[in-house]
């Protein structure tokens, strides 16, 4: 009885384990994920600030949630690879050019890079659409600040003064590249400048 | 994936109760289903199965009939198959199950037995035998709506006693009645605005034979609450309005609670909050409350 108790009990600590390792071979989507983290978490509670677990915790807790919020497979890689580029963002300040891993090339449109990966947050009128997340079109708003300290804050990720989730790096789309991240402020600055 | 809430109170007399909410082994079958065994959360409607931990409740309490003892189930001991899939452009998400389902509580009076109760929480042993099963279903047309309904059907049988005079006769050859439960829910989003609420009834068969039979009976309960994220503040209000319809008049209550938070963060919030309660005169039911709690979530 004993072995049979055990061998259960083996078995079902396997579970999660082989569960996960099928579920995480395919490649989650890091900029879909950003949208269905912010789309889905808010339906039930106030959202996590995406730096506040490890990669691993991550893991445990979107696989959580994947059974409480009804989430596919393919949702839940898609928010743990969000999350986990979230944790794992490029510390440099692209003024100086010490980057070895981000390219200058500029792939995307600065309207392409807003609609992949900023939308889901900040909304189509740059107003936002999470608690927390600032308005763009206010007088005195994000945009009142200069360049420089705005592409540091795209890139390394920012918190603002009374949000209670910080914005990750890059908005969590680890391979946007410098021209890019230029790109998306100067379509912000259009779009929502006064 | 191995899931566990264990739940430690205190209880008036000083003494510690402990208590597993839930415990379930998951397995991810494929993008679409996990099948889940064990006790798990009720998924009859929203509240239980997603709302009622401290830190996501935006008020310090359940609303009316969605507690212990109340119109929704609490837990079921069994198996379940849940997840999502995409209709289209809509997202979608269920969940199936079958279960010991709940057990009855009727009431001794001293010249006969009125049902009192329903114990719709998952136990260990399945005492009556019957089975239970259901399950719910809801879309979200776009990602700011979900409407969800749900149901479940069976049978179940007189377990327990209330009897305060201890004069009752034991119970014996008691006879399976009807279980059907039905509920709505719906979360929709505007601005800054949450809005939410939900309706559940619960329907008790009559019984003509066994020592406790009886007429059945029905419970039900909605709410529909607001809250409101104050921009570039740490405060939240929150409104909400409940209406608990009992078998037993005392039990019936109206309630308009009003809440205020602070979010020290996301998961660690104060709450304050006032409750007016409207039930039968004399019953704690109608009496108000004030409310003051700090929750964290993990």
């Amino acid at each position: 009885m004993k072995n049979i108790l055990l061998y259960t009990l083996l078995v079902n600590l396997s579970l999660p384990l082989a569960g996960f390792s099928a579920d995480l071979s395919k490649k989650g989507n890091s900029a879909v994920g950003a949208k269905v983290w912010s789309d889905n978490c808010g339906r039930c509670h106030n959202i996590r600030d995406a730096r506040e677990l490890r990669d691993d915790q991550w893991k445990t807790t979107v696989f959580h949630m994947r059974v409480r919020a009804g989430l596919t497979g393919q949702e839940t890689r898609d928010v743990i690879a969000f999350l986990t580029s979230t944790n794992n963002p490029p510390r440099r300040n692209i003024f100086s050019g010490s980057s070895s891993t981000s390219s200058s090339k500029t792939k995307l449109s600065g309207k392409q890079v807003y609609n992949q990966t900023c939308i889901a947050c900040h909304g189509e009128n740059g107003k936002g659409t999470l608690p927390g997340v600032p308005d763009f079109t206010r007088n005195k708003g994000p945009l009142a600040k200069n360049d420089k300290t705005l592409i540091k804050n795209i890139t390394d990720g920012y918190q603002g003064p009374g949000s209670p989730m910080a914005m990750p790096a890059k908005g969590g789309k680890a391979d946007l590249s410098d021209n890019e991240i230029r790109a998306v402020l100067v379509y912000i600055r259009r779009e929502f400048g006064k | 994936m191995l899931e566990s809430e264990l739940e430690i109170e205190l209880e008036a007399d000083g003494s510690t109760k402990t208590k597993l909410e839930y415990l379930t082994i998951d397995w991810f079958v494929n993008d679409y289903i996990a099948l889940i065994a064990g006790k798990f959360l009720s998924p009859i409607g929203q509240f239980r199965q997603n709302l009622h931990p401290s830190w996501i409740n935006k008020l310090p309490s359940a609303p009316p009939g969605f507690g212990h003892d109340g119109a929704a189930p609490i837990s079921d001991t069994g198996l379940q198959i849940r997840g999502g899939f995409p209709i289209g452009k809509i997202r979608s998400n269920y969940s199936l199950f079958v279960s010991n389902g709940p057990e009855y509580i009727t009431e001794w009076d001293g010249a006969g037995f009125e049902l009192d109760g329903i114990d719709a929480e998952g136990k260990g042993a399945d005492r009556d035998g019957e089975k239970v099963w259901g399950g719910r279903f809801a879309i979200l047309p776009f990602a700011k709506l979900e409407i969800g309904i749900s149901a479940a059907t069976g049978k179940a049988t007189v377990t327990s006693i209330e009897d305060e005079l201890g004069t009752a006769p034991t119970l014996s050859n008691e006879q399976p009645r009807d279980y059907n439960v039905f509920g709505f829910d719906y979360y929709y989003k505007l601005g800054s605005v949450l809005f939410r609420g939900e309706y559940i009834k619960s329907k008790v068969g009559n019984a003509t034979s066994g020592v406790s039979a009886s007429d059945g009976g029905v419970w039900k309960t909605w709410y529909t609450q607001a809250s409101y994220r104050i921009p570039r503040t740490r405060l939240e209000g929150v409104i909400r309005y409940s209406d608990f319809d009992a078998l037993s008049a005392s039990k019936d209550q109206k309630q308009v609670a009003i809440g205020l938070n602070y979010l020290f963060a996301s998961n660690f919030i104060a709450k304050l909050s006032f409750e007016s309660n409207d039930g039968q005169s004399g019953a704690t039911s109608d009496d108000d409350r004030w409310y003051i709690q700090m929750a964290y979530g993990f």
